[in-house]
């Protein structure tokens, strides 16, 4: 999660890369109490994200992104 | 963070998991659709979202599925593109490519095989896939322009890309959040 993009910057390198026909079919945002269901997330951590990120943002720390797209026919950037 | 540093950061995370939960997989995924997966992967369903509820698989297709972690995705997948189709599941960690292999075995999938690579540098031939997949990985590496040239690459012409990931909004999250390993791997 530290090192995702934004939805805009992800879908500008899916451009980049060669990619057309984008799609974004679901945005759902992802709460801490989401994060503790994952064993990678132990209980110090996800403590310390109830303690460290404000109220208001407990609710969405992320966003999960469905998206889907189509590899462009021709040259593909190096 | 360096490179290297996030990919020991991740191998070492994956691969320390003691615990396992059907949680994930069951908030994702249908009853329906988990009918036919092995308890195994089930358990160690990791993903952010159910991408192949919203991927095009055809009959036939050769689909590369890249993380495949424990392979519920590519369980998935190999069923919907039948005897005739293969999946190809990705992974740097041999442990998921076990576990993988093992859960597509169990439910009797012959057209499932492992492929230990990083996804930044995929060692597969150009334009030689149908369908690229993925669910919660790409946000991993530090090189994520390089991973999504390496799927355009081994994608032939107007193939498809199917992906569940994390992203973030434009507001960072406490300097002592985002510098723990666990967000880095997770």
């Amino acid at each position: 999660m530290a090192g995702a993009l934004t939805e805009r910057d992800f879908v500008e390198k899916l451009e980049k890369a060669g990619f057309g026909d984008i799609k974004v079919h679901l945005r759902e945002q992802v709460s801490v109490d989401d994060l503790a269901l994952y064993p990678l997330f132990t209980d110090e951590i996800i403590e310390l994200m109830r303690t460290l990120i404000s109220s208001d943002r407990l609710e969405a720390v992320a966003t999960s992104l469905i998206v889907t797209a189509k590899r462009r026919a021709g040259h593909l950037s190096p | 963070m360096h490179s290297d540093d996030v990919k020991d950061i991740v191998r070492e995370a994956y691969g320390a998991i003691d615990s396992s939960t059907e949680a994930v997989a069951y908030k994702l995924y249908s009853p329906e659709e988990l009918a036919g997966v092995p308890r195994s992967a089930i358990e160690r369903a990791l993903d952010v979202g159910n991408h192949l509820a919203f991927a095009d698989i055809e009959r036939g297709e050769t689909i590369l599925d890249l993380g495949c972690g424990g392979g519920i995705d590519s369980i998935l997948a190999a069923q919907r593109t039948g005897p005739g189709g293969r999946v190809i599941a990705l992974d740097f960690l041999p442990e998921m490519l076990e576990r993988t292999a093992a859960a597509a075995d169990e439910v009797g999938l012959d057209n499932v095989q492992t492929l230990e690579a990083e996804m930044e540098a995929i060692p597969l031939p150009e334009a030689s896939i149908d369908h690229v997949i993925s669910n919660g990985v790409i946000n991993l590496s530090p090189r994520k322009r390089r991973v999504l040239a390496e799927c355009a690459r081994v994608l032939r012409p107007g193939g498809k890309l199917s992906v569940a990931d994390l992203t973030v909004g434009d507001e960072e999250l406490p300097p002592e959040i985002l510098t723990h390993p666990a967000t880095w791997a997770g």
